[in-house]
């Protein structure tokens, strides 16, 4: 939507570039008194197992008016029946059609009239119901969410009107080539289906039924392996008996596996008629649960963390190649990478890809103590400030426990970091080198792709 | 929460709001420039010197200024508007003292002959880059076509050929009109050191020397055109309404921003209902843009090329039934609580109410606490609203449409 036209001196990479593994500082607790917290900082963090298999996970943030949270549901697009790609898509939209007592219409104003800022997305593990709103209207708005989650109405009416929306965000997408090369760098570079376009394909949009996509919802839509995150200005004790009184009653077995496909890889070049060329790379990288974590953390600031990293001072700062540059860590639970993006006039593009990798090889040659530090100083401002959002720390917190069973303080995430040394980055950038590299192009015309391999 | 204000011997506005249970501050140069203050042969000046501002001073190079950012783990970045050019970071307080030489010094830029071309090949391809975005050259043809001749039509980028043509010494001149101290205000939120901010800037801005600037501020109702943009790559025809709203200066602003809510809010509005939710258009929404001495409604809808017709002859239709009944009592309560919330959210981060108050200051001359603002809110009432909409008829809007279709 363009509300207004604001044009930075740095645009943040899409959407999809983005960490979906925020930077967290969360602590284990398990249900019961809070810990003390950490001076300056707020940690006070809980942890309660429902017997269905849902686990809430809460921090509360007294200096705050607004409440938020997050449920991971284990019906993300790698979850999707292999002939309807798409369907977490369009259940996001067909979830709040209507459930328990309420209509469509009914279930939105309840929405808007206790002021909720909602999302619903699908990404590769989860199908995900987020919402921000005062704290005061928390424990009515997780009633509206216990409605849609145990009770959605998954109307045969409405089926084609919520698949329609998803055919045509897939046009949208097709009109806006960065968004469609974030989208398909992931599809090649991870084992299929773990990186398919959340949005699925036309072909399998048209075939997809009502009767069959509600049984496929209703099967992964489980407690099990689900997680519901709270953060801001909540009584701990009334939380968790709301969520046992709205959630207790919610059955379910455990989410169907996901069948693997090696990851396709490689190079491809697509030829369309663009104002930029789009480049996109992607190599592996190290999960959560890896030892040389902070490492890649450390190594993805020196390549990208800031307007003196490598990226944007070689391709944009000395030479002018580019507006847009950058690389981006992101992890699904067991599959990680580093993405890399530059966007340029077709005529400077082998140029841009050319220095783009040159940096990225060059990051195993030597890194200044200099870079070490500001890496490490921007990695713990940011984890200082996500902390100011309600939101932001909702997702964190089930994030943390979604790929660790486990969620970690400040201070813990903060000595981590302190501890990475400049041998240790380069232990992790040689043992995880950007070669052989999952390249993605579009533009007019192919690239030399001969340093890439 | 405290409100700061203050004025530095050469005219620099200082303003403040003091949060101590803040973990972080944001600090903003807030100068009242842009697209608007520019004239055709120097069309995408005022951004392209928003970039330049990173590019150096006399005592720091380009490398310098992004180093020492980033040493603070700052969160920086600038943007440009028709109107405003804003320069801001966000830093743990302890690093209030650098972060305010740094940015002090940033607004005397050295502006390099050789940083000037090497940037220009930057502002080439982020014009490219809002090429392959047909949202945004939908907005921007629709500025041009429902403000021009009115200043507020000349788009923030330029083209290709005024930025090519643009010289070092057309920038200088730009920058010599318009960055007065005057014309500049400081803004800092969060948790940070008010007395020690005011020595900060005295003494990285105190020799700013002032000068008058002006501009244009004359009303304008739209030139209430049609123009349809053929382009048979698309596959999505994209449809835009423009029309004129209150001012940034009006008091029906909170009724102006509940309007666009009830007509035109993502979920649960008017649009949403008639057509998001039965699918005949992916994305229906309606904004309220305060502008400075303006103001402008914003329709925008995205559809398939066969249905986008049919979307917008809905879209007015909706707006047609708005205009007899008004709102109903349900509608306007959750549209002020949909607002209520979302500011309450945005404040609660110092980025967030930052540009909050920065623009109430470069607006207004005011200061609204978070709770002020929500109270405005809620005490608007349907007559009110009602009352906008009637003055500012949202049918008789410029259109612009962007896609595979000639027409509609």
């Amino acid at each position: 939507m363009v509300v207004a036209v604001i044009l930075a001196r740095q645009e943040a990479l899409p959407r999809l570039f983005l960490r979906r593994v925020p930077n967290r500082l969360v602590d284990k607790r398990r249900s019961g008194p809070p810990a003390e917290s950490d001076p300056g900082v707020d940690e006070t963090f809980y942890i309660h197992k429902l017997d269905n298999g849902l686990t809430l996970l809460a921090q509360r943030l007294e200096q705050f008016t607004s409440s938020a949270f997050t449920l991971l549901l284990p019906a993300g697009a790698a979850a999707d029946p292999s002939q309807a790609a798409g369907a977490s898509a369009v259940a996001c939209d067909w979830l709040l059609r209507g459930a328990g007592q309420r209509t469509t219409r009914q279930l939105h104003d309840i929405l808007d009239s206790l002021g909720c800022q909602h999302h619903e997305d699908s990404n590769s593990a989860h199908l995900s119901l987020s919402s921000a709103q005062l704290g005061l209207n928390l424990m009515p708005v997780l009633e509206v969410y216990a409605d849609i989650v145990m009770q959605p109405h998954l109307g045969e009416d409405s089926f084609p009107a919520c698949r329609n929306l998803v055919l045509q965000a897939l046009e949208g997408v097709e009109d806006e080539p960065m968004r469609k090369c974030s989208f398909m760098i992931r599809e090649q570079f991870y084992p299929w289906p773990l990186g398919r376009n959340p949005l699925g394909d036309r072909q399998s949009l048209e075939g997809m039924n009502a009767p069959d996509l509600r049984r496929h919802v209703q099967r992964c839509m489980t407690p099990r392996q689900s997680l519901l995150a709270v953060a801001g200005n909540f009584d701990w004790g009334t939380l968790v008996e709301t969520v046992e009184r709205l959630f207790s009653p919610w059955k379910g077995q455990e989410p169907p596996p996901v069948g693997l496909r090696p990851a396709e890889g490689g190079a491809k070049q697509i030829s369309k008629q663009t104002a930029q060329a789009q480049i996109t790379l992607a190599y592996s990288s190290v999960t959560l649960r890896q030892e040389q974590y902070y490492a890649a953390r450390v190594a993805e600031m020196v390549l990208s963390g800031g307007m003196s990293a490598r990226l944007f001072t070689e391709v944009r700062e000395k030479r002018g190649l580019v507006y847009s540059v950058g690389a981006r860590y992101h992890a699904l639970k067991d599959y990680a990478g580093m993405f890399v993006y530059a966007g340029t006039g077709p005529e400077r593009a082998q140029e841009t890809l050319n220095v783009t990798v040159h940096e990225l090889r060059r990051l195993g040659e030597d890194i200044e103590p200099g870079e070490l530090v500001r890496a490490k100083t921007q990695l713990k401002a940011a984890l200082v400030m996500q902390g100011e959002s309600t939101a932001a720390r909702a997702d964190a917190l089930a994030g943390d426990y979604y790929h660790l069973d486990r969620l970690r303080s400040l201070a813990e995430i903060s000595a981590a970091v302190d501890g990475v040394t400049v041998e240790q980055v380069l232990e992790h950038v040689r043992s995880y080198p950007p070669r052989p590299l999952t390249v993605l192009t579009i533009g007019p015309q192919p690239l030399d792709l001969s340093i890439c391999a | 929460m405290q409100f700061k204000q203050s004025q530095l011997d050469n005219g620099l506005q200082v303003i403040g709001e003091v949060n101590p249970a803040a973990a972080s501050m944001a600090v903003g140069f807030f100068v009242r420039t842009g697209s608007r203050d520019e004239t055709a042969t120097i069309s995408g000046v005022s951004h392209f010197l928003e970039h330049m501002m990173f590019k150096g001073t006399a005592r720091r190079s380009p490398f310098d200024i992004n180093r020492e950012f980033d040493q603070m783990g700052a969160v920086y970045n600038a943007f440009t508007s028709e109107e405003n050019t804003v320069y801001y970071a966000a830093v743990l307080p302890e690093f209030q003292p650098p972060l305010m030489d740094l940015l002090g010094d940033m607004l005397r830029p050295a502006l390099r002959q050789e940083d000037f071309d090497t940037e220009k090949n930057v502002i080439l391809e982020e014009i490219k880059l809002y090429e392959d975005r047909p949202q945004f050259r939908l907005y921007e043809q629709l500025m041009r076509e429902h403000f021009l001749p009115h200043p507020l039509g000349q788009n923030v980028l330029g083209t290709p050929s005024s930025v090519t043509a643009l010289k070092r010494q057309d920038m200088q001149d730009y920058f010599d009109r318009r960055y007065a101290p005057g014309n500049v205000a400081l803004v800092a939120v969060g948790n940070f050191d008010w007395p020690a901010l005011l020595e900060q800037v005295r003494e990285a801005c105190g020799h700013w020397v002032d000068y008058s600037v002006d501009r244009q501020r004359e009303s304008w109702p739209g030139s209430r055109k049609t123009a349809h943009m053929q382009d048979a790559k698309l596959l999505r025809q994209h449809v835009g309404l423009m029309s004129s709203a209150p001012s940034a200066q009006s008091d029906q602003r909170y009724s102006a921003h509940l309007l666009a809510a009830i007509l035109g809010d993502v979920t649960g509005s008017r649009l949403f209902y008639a057509l998001v939710e039965p699918a005949i258009a992916e994305e229906a929404s309606c904004s309220y843009d305060e502008l400075d001495g303006a103001g402008a409604f914003l329709t925008f809808l995205s559809a398939s090329p066969q249905r986008a017709g049919q979307a917008l002859d809905i879209a007015r239709g909706e707006y047609q039934k708005f205009l007899q009944a008004g709102p109903t009592e349900s509608e306007l309560v959750a549209a002020k609580n949909k607002i209520a919330s979302s500011i309450t959210l945005r404040g609660e981060l110092p980025m967030g109410r930052l540009t909050a108050v920065g623009f109430d200051w470069v607006y207004r001359k005011t200061y609204g606490s978070l709770a002020q603002h929500v109270e405005c809110i809620l005490a608007v009432t349907a007559r009110q609203v009602l009352e906008v909409a009637r003055q500012h008829d949202l049918l008789a809007a410029t259109t612009v449409t962007l896609g595979p279709r000639p027409a509609l």
